[in-house]
């Protein structure tokens, strides 16, 4: 698969570029093409509307806290009522002992959606805390690991694969051996490991101090298993890409390595790192919410999405939006950017689009 | 990886999402502990006397079936029917549960006045499971294991002149306890008075087992027994089966022969599984508590298979009395008028558990009511603002699994409301409490319970809130709760062997003092539990004990 993704990427020139789109390019540059190409693809950027729309209510998790919601993420409201068709209603239902008669209780109040001016609009969990606050807030942390984890590994596996393949040899077998060996485990495995080890203690070492309970935690974990994911398709592409004519031409022209690599083949490679970054956000956010479903990602109190579904799986038949709601929450953003990021391919890499239209 | 199949991989990433939360209802479990009586009508503890062929369980995993080694509910309820020493416990129902009968001895012990003498004597032709007869030296043979495998009970029999010498050389035997195998004679020599002696005896870890048995764990090998089932087969963590002890020929006649021709248990630690291991037919009994999400379903249509019982146990935060903040008192008292202890068992445990400020759970004749403390949050964040504290970093612990870790994230959220700042950790099941117990953590708070060994006030106060039992690691002492006034108060009361007025005042005062004068530690629940049955099984039989919890031996079937 690694082989195969790797000439699906490359830019084509502009003469077949022009043969295939009638001549309509001359002139521009492939960004500005790959754009024309995007905007035309409303079904990509409807999507792309929609993850940013994710994104900015996330973003103001705080505002609907403390204007609307009237809370913390993590504030306990056991034993409290609040305010719905002027009756106070408890926010959990009321059990317990009558001298020997038991009642089952504990059940959370369910979505009032807006029927409370906005106070638990997604319901309540099992400490009374309101659940649509605790969704934005676990949005923010779990884009806030996807997207950090995906731009650590995105970065860390392109610079990898720059070395690997352009210098080969000796530099490419050690780069390779290191990508086999974090492929010799099962990527979730490994993480799951990882991610419990730093969990407990945190990270001490080679003067880093990463506390546990930080989001660098599952962060970097998810960075680090990830990146060769990356790195083994890119490192083709500029094996391939070393031994074109340009890089030939900037050789003889007296440029030194650094500049060919990052002057001449990382912008032959950009689009693919592109799309390979918009995809591998989803693929991170799916990993998070797996490791903080597990208990090796984001800690508690904290939300996160997996988190949350990891909460509420106690309370699946009582008060079962505690797991679809973040659930949902997960599909949307993880569908927008798979859809958005399949948009870019085709935008960044026509001959795919045409091989789809077939 | 990310480019090719694409709708195939979006359907995948929806699928899997999907599959996450729906996975969620069949995943996590929390853990069953420990027992005691309340709304069941338990029958008698005697042995009914109706007999059946088979009696399958849905048990949670022991620890280890070797009763030296085992120190969990799920293993003791079992072998408590396998494995016996010279000292048991009535098989009844409430408190009469609590009254020691003799078991392998022939008759309670003769104590001298000085209470460190204590003679027994075996009853005639006692045999194991093997045929081989029972000796008076497999008694001393049998404490000395507990020290060659390094057994959790070793604590308990250091009173026992020689034991502390024999528990580092391993060699020789333990002066202090003198055998005849030619009259069966056993006497117990103490170093000093010991008033739960008794009732040590009478714990698993004073098993009778044959001297011969290797010192190392026989759980899945098997150990010949005394009682009146033998461990046929125990696969960890899969299955176990009890069958007849062959050789019992009633010879305890102090203890129930048992119903049960056999018992197959199947080991199954998500409560869902387990409830819905009943609900399917698949098994008699469940053993796990059943979870909150499901206890209104079981409580509306299958009343009559559920027993909710609550145990002798006691549900506290330790606040650690040595670290600040809480090296302060008014510090702790914030914490003691700021723990809403209603709206924890509502929440958190659907209910399920009984409010209380005592460290002593209620069943004990020496537990006095305290209600010094009503959640009182302005109060609380007086006082924690008069400590001169607030804005402190408080590292608080606890297990990773609800309920406890919501138990745990309520007292962080009612610190924070208090103006600290707690750092949450929570940590597994398997090493939660030798972290918690280990001083270089420095756990500031967090959650704990504690489950009674036996019915005495001293498996209590002084296993668990005693200054000078505080160790470096290992320590049950969680809070290193030391009050010299009270250390002092609990070594004069643990010698003393007669519980009478006076006596039980005196502890009732020692849990004043620490939880009221002190604000040690912060207790805030009874937890109850359920029992549930398929409903071939005759609930009339039904039968909880102290500490045996449900006692299977004497169920029966429609």
């Amino acid at each position: 698969m690694a082989t195969e993704s790797s000439t699906d990427f490359t830019l084509d020139t502009a003469a077949a570029l022009a043969a295939e789109e009638g001549g309509a390019i001359e002139g521009r540059s492939p960004w500005a093409l790959a754009w024309r190409r995007l905007r035309r693809n409303y079904v990509a950027l409807a999507f792309l509307l929609l993850f940013v729309v994710i994104v900015v209510c996330c973003a103001l998790a705080p505002v609907y806290a403390h204007r609307i919601a009237h809370t913390d993420p993590n504030a306990n409201h056991l034993g409290e009522t609040f305010p719905r068709d002027g009756k106070q209603v408890p926010i959990i239902s009321k059990g317990g002992f009558t001298g020997s008669t038991f009642k089952a209780g504990g059940v959370p109040v369910g979505p009032q959606l807006w029927h409370a001016g906005g106070r638990y609009v997604f319901g309540a969990d099992n400490q009374g805390r309101d659940v649509a606050v605790r969704l934005l807030y676990g949005g923010v942390n779990s884009l806030k690991v996807g997207i950090g984890s995906a731009l650590i590994c995105t970065l860390l596996a392109v610079v990898l694969a720059l070395l690997s393949g352009y210098y080969g040899g000796w530099v490419d077998w050690i780069i390779s051996r290191f990508f086999d060996l974090i492929w010799a485990f099962p990527v979730l495995l490994l993480a799951i490991a990882l991610g419990t080890a730093l969990s407990i203690n945190g990270f001490h070492h080679f003067g880093i101090s990463i506390e546990s309970g930080s989001l660098w935690i599952p962060t970097l974990v998810i960075s680090y298993v990830l990146i060769p994911y990356i790195g083994r398709p890119m490192r083709g592409q500029i094996l391939s890409l070393r031994e074109k004519e340009f890089v030939e031409a900037a050789t003889a022209q007296g440029a030194g390595a650094p500049r060919i690599m990052f002057g001449e083949v990382l912008p032959n490679i950009a689009s693919s790192v592109l799309v390979f970054f918009t995809l591998i956000i989803a693929n991170n956010i799916l990993t998070e919410a797996g490791l903080s479903f597990l208990g090796a990602g984001v800690q508690p109190p904290n939300p996160s999405w997996g988190t949350l579904i990891a909460e509420g799986q106690d309370r699946i038949q009582t008060a079962p939006w505690l797991a679809i709601i973040p659930g949902i929450a997960i599909v949307l953003t993880v569908l927008s950017l798979n859809v958005f990021g399949d948009g870019l391919r085709d935008a960044l890499d026509p001959r795919a689009k045409v091989r789809m239209d077939r | 990886m990310f480019i090719r199949k694409k709708w195939i991989r979006l359907f995948g990433l929806g699928l899997v999402t999907v599959a996450l939360a729906l996975l969620a209802a069949g995943c996590g479990g929390s853990k069953k502990s420990s027992s005691s009586d309340t709304t069941s009508n338990a029958s008698s503890g005697s042995s009914s006397g109706k007999t059946y062929p088979l009696l399958r369980v849905t048990w949670d995993a022991p620890d280890y079936m070797d009763p030296a080694l085992a120190y969990t509910v799920a293993a003791w309820q079992l072998n408590w029917y396998v494995y016996e020493g010279l000292l048991g416990y009535k098989h009844e129902s409430g408190a009469a549960g609590q009254t020691l009968v003799p078991y392998l001895a022939k008759s309670m012990p003769t104590v001298s006045a000085d209470g460190k003498d204590l003679k027994f004597q075996l009853r005639d032709n006692l045999k194991y499971s093997d045929g081989t007869p029972v000796k008076a030296s497999d008694f001393r043979a049998s404490i000395e294991r507990l020290y060659k495998v390094d057994s959790p009970g070793v604590g308990f029999f250091s009173a026992i002149q020689g034991a502390d010498q024999f528990s580092t050389t391993k060699k020789g035997h333990i002066t202090g306890i003198v055998t005849n195998d030619s009259t069966g004679s056993i006497e117990v020599k103490l170093a000093h008075p010991e008033g739960d002696i008794l009732y040590i005896l009478a714990t698993q870890f004073a098993s009778i087992l044959p001297a011969k048995t290797p010192a190392s764990d026989q759980s899945t090998k098997g150990i010949p027994s005394t009682g009146p089932y033998m461990v046929q087969k125990y696969v960890p963590s899969r299955s176990f089966v009890l069958v007849r002890n062959p050789h019992y020929n009633n010879q305890i006649p102090t203890m129930p022969s048992g119903n049960p021709d056999k018992v197959t248990g199947t080991i199954i630690t998500d409560p869902v599984a387990a409830y819905q291991s009943v609900l399917g037919g698949k098994s008699d009994y469940d053993f796990q508590p059943i979870p909150n999400d499901r206890l209104g379903e079981a409580q509306n249509k299958y009343k009559d298979q559920l027993r909710i019982y609550t145990a002798a146990n006691t549900y506290y935060y330790f606040l650690n009395n040595k670290l600040a903040p809480f090296n302060n008192i008014k510090a702790r008292q914030a914490v003691e008028w700021g723990i809403d202890r209603n709206a924890i068992i509502n929440g958190v445990y659907g209910g399920l558990g009984r409010p209380t400020e005592n460290f002593l759970p209620p069943d004990y004749q020496q537990y006095q009511k305290i209600s010094d403390y009503h959640y009182d949050l302005a109060k609380a964040k007086q006082l924690a603002k008069a400590s001169g504290t607030t804005g402190q970093t408080v590292d608080v612990y606890g297990p990773n699994e609800d309920p406890s870790k919501a138990s745990t994230e309520y007292l962080a959220s009612q610190l924070t409301k208090l103006g600290w700042k707690p750092k949450l950790h929570l940590l597994s099941h398997q090493v939660y409490f030798t972290t918690i117990g280990n001083q270089a953590t420095k756990a500031q708070a967090g959650f704990t319970d504690w489950y009674q060994d036996y019915p005495h006030p001293v498996d209590w106060f002084d296993v668990l809130l005693n200054g000078n039992r505080i160790t470096q690691t290992h320590n049950n002492n969680y809070g290193n709760v030391d009050v010299k006034a009270v250390n002092d108060q609990i070594e004069k009361l643990k010698k003393v062997t007669k519980l009478d007025t006076a006596t039980n005042n005196s502890w009732a005062k020692v849990d004043k003092d620490l939880i009221v004068t002190y604000a040690t530690t912060v207790p805030y629940m009874n937890r109850s539990a359920t029992d549930f049955f398929s409903p071939q099984v005759d609930m009339s039989c039904y039968s909880f004990h102290v500490l045996g919890q449900w006692d299977f031996g004497v169920s029966c079937m429609k």
